[in-house]
């Protein structure tokens, strides 16, 4: 089985995978699943992988993940570069791997766009690429695609909500979005609406956003706070920020309404866990997809498919499922959720 | 040098209103009216779009917490503008301070382990850019540049990216309501401290007078006998000290230190004290300018965010309001 | 032969000062027509108008017959006059080639042509004697006669008919200066006018055909031959003027009691040989000299603002650390330096913070000001020097060029300093407010004050100092009582350097 994770898995097969045993640090895997020829040592695969700088949560997990990943496997040797926000001194980065003759290259660019020509490079050298999450702006630049769903997680946080609330007459739900200049915030929030739409008794009354920082996200969330005196559901993009968040709701005092997170931080879990407070619930952006990605790097090397698909050959896309990771099913994720 | 040109001898500082043997006239600086005539526009606008969200004292105790932490790195930076420099590293050493102060290890001292490592932090970067910029040979805007990149790039490196949310109870609980003192938050009353402390310091002290003079003049300064270079270095060590208290608050505020605090603090202080009626080229400025110009641009947000503007409209709207404040106290001035 | 050049009944006024007051002048083709005068007289002012600088208030200029206006320097500059200013403006990280094309660069079409302009600019370098220039180099890595030899090309470069020179010989050595005259004689042989301005009488023996005198801006004396009118009666011309300097009484009784201020081979490599300078209690010691002459710089390296490179300077026999001004401030020594504006003054400030910037710690506990004593101790002091108006509080901006002085004399009076150096205590002040400035140095020099005076203006030195040492290049050549001096012998000696 080549995805491995509880939350890939769970994503791909989007049925209750009951298997996973819960170890430490996301690193869990299903070994006992069928069709694990792939964990014995095949032919030696170097991958190349180069990522953003790891200066927040989810990021700094994807790192964490394909390291990790990559350290199980005997056949494989990951040669990591210095995470880079910076597109010419990432496609710098890329194109020294090129000259190294890596067997296949693992991307997750700072900006797909403007990456995408590097990633052509790639592939016309004979090195098969594997696009993480922020996709190239053409399918000729990677050979498969692996990544979260922006749209799908909004429209999972809306359902959510929506289904919570769907008794309730003139119900008021306000939204902290992640930072605007960036089309995933869009995305999330489209999403997010059109979820909402299937509820006619639900409106949106506000919505403020903050920048993926603890600091704009206690200045925002105290704003809005301040400027809805009753609402019935929040949602907010990403844990991260959410940090700052929760502390102004716990400023201002507030209990009325029910808060549901985005990406799927550990100590979110742990509170949906304690059920102490307004948090009740986050939907997930795998950091796992990094783990995944090595996977694919590796079945691309040794020219092999996935397990569990009928196809001899590898997606050519693979889009994960944004899961709602509530009370009742957070045990199973805790593993995954990233500090 | 700065040619005397617009600046008309009745603009004076608040210290000098009240001066004259007999009281002969009692002035106010034209620009802080005009900034308060800013101010009270916003408040309308607040009270007629929100009346109920806006004109709460809720609302207000609000706006004052949010100003504070850009508040107290203001100041710091208005003495070092007025000073004839500039610190551009403001952000990240408050981002760097909040980051040491909330490490595991730090946490392990508790309250006071966790201020003294926030102001340590802040004085040693102060001190850095000082000695590089008053002893060494580097001019401020590049010393500053490279102690944002540094102290941004360290920030990272402690905390590893990730957010580092405080465990110790006594920090926490300085945050929240049980802790506001005659219904004002802790936060806001440091604010008001380092407000009125840095107010006495430029116009009641050697040290205040001294950064005017440097300032305005250094060559002249340093022919009348002043230390202008131990000057620079007291003044870029202020500014640090500053941050180091403004992190401390925010890690109160919001209970972590995290590697993208203090995310263009340089630029929102610079703006702010502007505004205020700082000189850009020195030796002359106000701390209740730079106070007001703070009050002003936090109004403007929570405006924006009770009436659920979005970024884009807030960005622009932010801007054709600096440029306004600006034209105002211009427009007072050309006779 | 027809001028070249008129100028008739030229005024030009700036605030406080007239300047030109009716100047005439005429320069023929192919002549060196010396402009001789004081510092003051008008000789800067007179080029600036001929190099379309400044604009004249009244009068005429005629340029090969015709009225002609010179409304910029590039006005000027097309009509064939060129200026080759005392201090360069050349641009310093640029090379010669583009200094000498610069604003009239070689190009067809907006597009630069650099071979053409390096070919030309070799060739005017070779005309001038220096072929061993590289048009290539940069105006940093020159030497003063280099940056000279590039300052000419550039005039060179046009087609020009006169040239105007401010000093071309004082960054110059002798053999440097025997090739200036070399193109000089090259350039009238071609039928160029030059218009030389020097101090220096002997070079104006050598290469002069015409002097004119400027004093007080006004025509002193005209059409003196260079070679052949006596030195005395050039000086005369240069010094006769009217008696409008009004100087105090000196003080009956003579300075006594040990000096307070003593310098003791004082020196600074290339600005002054070793100096001994004793200055006691109620004295005013003068400098006299012609810029350049090291006067400043010994000022300020008494002050500490410049470190020696010998020597040591002596408060109260006690020795006070080199290069250190607040150490001198502290020994009791104050500067009233020669920029007052850029120098002195906080332009934005108030009378009251002027004055006592100096002296915060008096009104301080722990760094916290008695503002209350502050402004009454500063009023006291600017009330003793009679500030007008008596504004304390006042922008210093706002105050006239004497005032201004009033308030950095204060600025001292007030720190209670033993020595006070005073560098062109004067210059920018009314004529009419002097004669009050010179009461006031003198009352601090009676009141115990040991003054040291540097004044570019010799009468003003005789008048007010009790002992007089001229300067010559860095070193004293003449020591007296002023009183066995007079003006005529001091411009001898600064100029020509005679036997002390």
């Amino acid at each position: 089985m080549l995805f491995g994770t509880a939350a890939a898995s769970a994503a791909l097969l989007a049925a209750g995978c009951t298997s996973n045993d819960s170890d430490d640090g996301g690193e869990n895997t299903s070994a006992d699943q069928a069709g694990v020829a792939d964990d014995k040592p095949g032919k030696k695969v170097t991958v190349g992988f180069a990522g953003p700088q790891a200066d927040h949560g989810w990021l700094n997990a994807i790192t964490q993940q394909a390291k990790a990943r990559a350290k199980k496997y005997e056949d494989v040797t990951l040669e990591a570069t210095e995470g880079s926000n910076d597109n010419a001194t990432q496609i710098g980065q890329i194109e020294t791997l090129i000259n190294k003759k890596v067997d296949v290259l693992v991307v997750l660019p700072a900006d797909g766009k403007a990456l995408t020509q590097v990633g052509l490079k790639a592939m016309r050298a004979g090195i098969p690429v594997v696009n993480l999450d922020r996709i190239f702006d053409s399918a000729q630049a990677y050979r498969c695609w692996i990544g979260g769903d922006n749209y799908g997680m909004g429209l999972n946080a809306g359902r959510f909500i929506g289904e919570q609330l769907k008794d309730k007459k003139g119900a008021k739900v306000v939204e902290l979005a992640g930072q605007d200049n960036l089309e995933l915030t869009r995305q999330r929030t489209q999403g997010f609406d059109d979820a909402l739409k299937n509820y006619p008794n639900i409106k949106k009354v506000a919505r403020q956003a903050a920048e993926f920082t603890v600091e704009s996200g206690q200045e925002k969330m105290a704003q809005l706070l301040r400027a809805q005196s009753g609402f019935d559901a929040l949602w907010n993009h990403d844990d991260d920020q959410g940090v700052g968040a929760e502390r102004a709701i716990k400023q201002a005092g507030r209990d009325e309404f029910l808060m549901v997170g985005g990406a799927g931080s550990k100590r979110v879990m742990e509170t949906i866990k304690g059920d102490k407070g307004v948090l009740k619930a986050t939907v997930l952006y795998p950091p796992t997809m990094a783990a995944s990605a090595i996977d694919l790097a590796r079945a691309l090397g040794q020219g092999k498919g996935v397990g569990g698909m009928a196809e001899f050959e590898i997606p050519a896309s693979i889009t994960l499922y944004s899961a709602v990771v509530t009370k009742e099913n957070v045990d199973e994720y805790l593993p995954i959720g990233f500090t | 040098m700065t040619p005397p040109t617009s600046v008309a001898p009745e603009a004076e500082t608040p210290s000098a209103a009240k001066q004259g043997p007999a009281g002969r006239r009692i002035r106010i600086d034209v620009r802080h009216l005009s900034l308060l005539g800013v101010l009270l526009a916003l408040v309308v606008v607040g009270a007629i779009t929100k009346p109920d969200e806006f004109l709460a004292t809720d609302n207000f105790r609000l706006i004052l917490t949010q100003a504070s932490v850009i508040g107290v790195v203001t100041v710091g930076v208005t003495f070092v503008i007025i000073g004839g420099g500039i610190d551009l590293s403001v952000g990240a050493i408050v981002a760097l301070a909040s980051v040491w102060a909330t490490t595991v290890a730090t946490q392990e001292y508790g309250l006071a382990g966790m201020l003294l490592c926030s102001l340590l932090v802040g004085l040693g970067c102060g001190l850095v850019n000082g000695l590089l910029i008053a002893y060494g040979p580097m001019v401020p805007f590049i010393a500053t540049l490279a102690m944002l990149a540094s102290a941004r790039g360290l920030a990272l490196q402690i905390s590893d990216g990730k957010t580092q949310v405080v465990t110790v109870q006594s920090v926490l609980d300085l945050g929240v309501p049980d802790s506001y003192v005659l219904g004002v938050p802790p936060i806001v009353l440091v604010f008001l401290g380092v407000g009125v402390l840095g107010w006495l310091v430029l116009n009641r002290t050697t040290f205040g007078r001294r950064t005017v003079a440097v300032g305005g003049n250094p060559e002249a300064s340093r022919l009348a006998g002043i230390a202008v270079k131990r000057q620079r270095l007291l003044l870029y060590l202020l500014s640090g000290l500053c941050c180091g208290i403004a992190a401390f608050l925010l890690i109160i505020l919001t209970g972590s230190g995290q590697n993208t605090n203090g995310n263009l603090y340089e630029l929102d202080a610079i703006a702010a004290a502007i505004i205020g009626g700082t000189l850009l080229s020195g030796g002359r400025g106000t701390i209740l300018g730079s106070v007001l110009g703070v009050l002003v641009f936090t109004t403007i947000t929570n405006l924006f965010a009770l009436n659920n503007l979005q970024t884009d409209v807030q960005q622009i709207a932010k801007g054709a309001i600096i440029v306004a404040a600006v034209l105002v106290q211009k427009g007072r001035f050309t006779p | 032969m027809a001028p070249l050049l008129t100028m008739s009944g030229i005024t030009k006024s700036f605030p406080g000062v007239r300047a030109l007051d009716g100047v005439d002048l005429d320069v023929e083709p192919g002549e060196v027509h010396c402009l001789l005068g004081q510092n003051g007289a008008g000789k800067s002012t007179l080029i600036k108008v001929l190099s379309g600088a400044h604009q004249p208030d009244g009068g005429e200029i005629t340029w090969q017959g015709e009225p002609v206006r010179l409304p910029t320097p590039v006005s000027a500059m097309r009509l064939g006059i060129a200026t080759i200013y005392q201090e360069l403006d050349l641009v310093e990280h640029v090379s010669v080639t583009e200094n000498v094309f610069l604003g009239h660069e070689v190009a067809s079409r907006g597009v630069i042509r650099p071979r053409e302009a390096r070919a030309r600019t070799a060739e005017l370098l070779a005309r001038l004697g220096h072929p061993e220039i590289d048009p290539g180099t940069l105006i940093s890595r020159l030497s003063a006669a280099g940056a000279q030899i590039v300052s000419m090309a550039r005039a060179l470069s046009h087609d020009v008919r006169m040239i105007i020179m401010d000093e071309p010989s004082a960054a110059l050595d002798p053999d440097e200066v025997d090739n200036l005259f070399r193109i000089v004689r090259d350039l009238t042989a071609d039928g160029v006018a030059v218009v030389y301005i020097s101090h220096r009488l002997e070079e104006i023996r050598r290469i002069g055909d015409r002097v004119s005198v400027l004093k007080d801006g006004r025509v002193a004396a005209r059409d003196l031959p260079a070679r052949t009118t006596p030195t005395d009666e050039v000086v005369a011309l240069m010094t006769g003027r009217d008696t409008q300097h009004a100087f105090p009484e000196r003080s009956a009784r003579d300075a006594a009691g040990p000096s307070v201020l003593r310098v003791e081979g004082l020196a600074r490599a290339g600005e002054f040989a070793p100096l001994d300078l004793e200055v006691r209690p109620g004295e005013i010691v003068g400098l006299a000299g012609l810029v350049g002459s090291g006067r400043s710089e010994i000022l300020e390296t008494i002050y500490g603002a410049r470190r020696p490179s010998a020597g040591r300077v002596l408060v109260d026999d006690r020795p006070v650390r080199p290069g250190d001004i607040p150490a001198a401030v502290r020994a009791g020594i104050g500067l009233a330096p020669e920029e007052r504006k850029s120098q002195a003054l906080l332009m934005l400030e108030s009378v009251t913070r002027n004055v006592s910037v100096s002296s915060l710690p008096r009104f301080s506990r722990g760094g916290w000001l008695d503002r209350v004593r502050e402004r009454d101790r500063a009023r006291a002091r600017t009330r003793e020097l009679a500030l007008a108006p008596d504004e304390p509080e006042r922008q210093v901006s706002t105050f006239s060029g004497g005032n201004q002085q009033k308030v950095v004399l204060a600025r001292w009076l007030l720190r209670e300093c033993r020595v006070l150096l005073l560098d062109e205590p004067t210059r920018g002040v009314d004529v009419g407010a002097r004669a009050e400035l010179y009461a006031v140095i003198r009352r601090l020099a009676d009141s115990g004050v040991c003054v040291l005076l540097v004044s570019s203006e010799v009468p003003e030195v005789l008048g007010l100092a009790d002992r007089v040492l001229v300067l010559r290049e860095g070193a004293v050549v003449h020591r007296a009582p002023s009183r066995e001096l007079d003006e005529h012998r001091v411009l001898d000696l600064v100029m020509e350097g005679g036997p002390a």
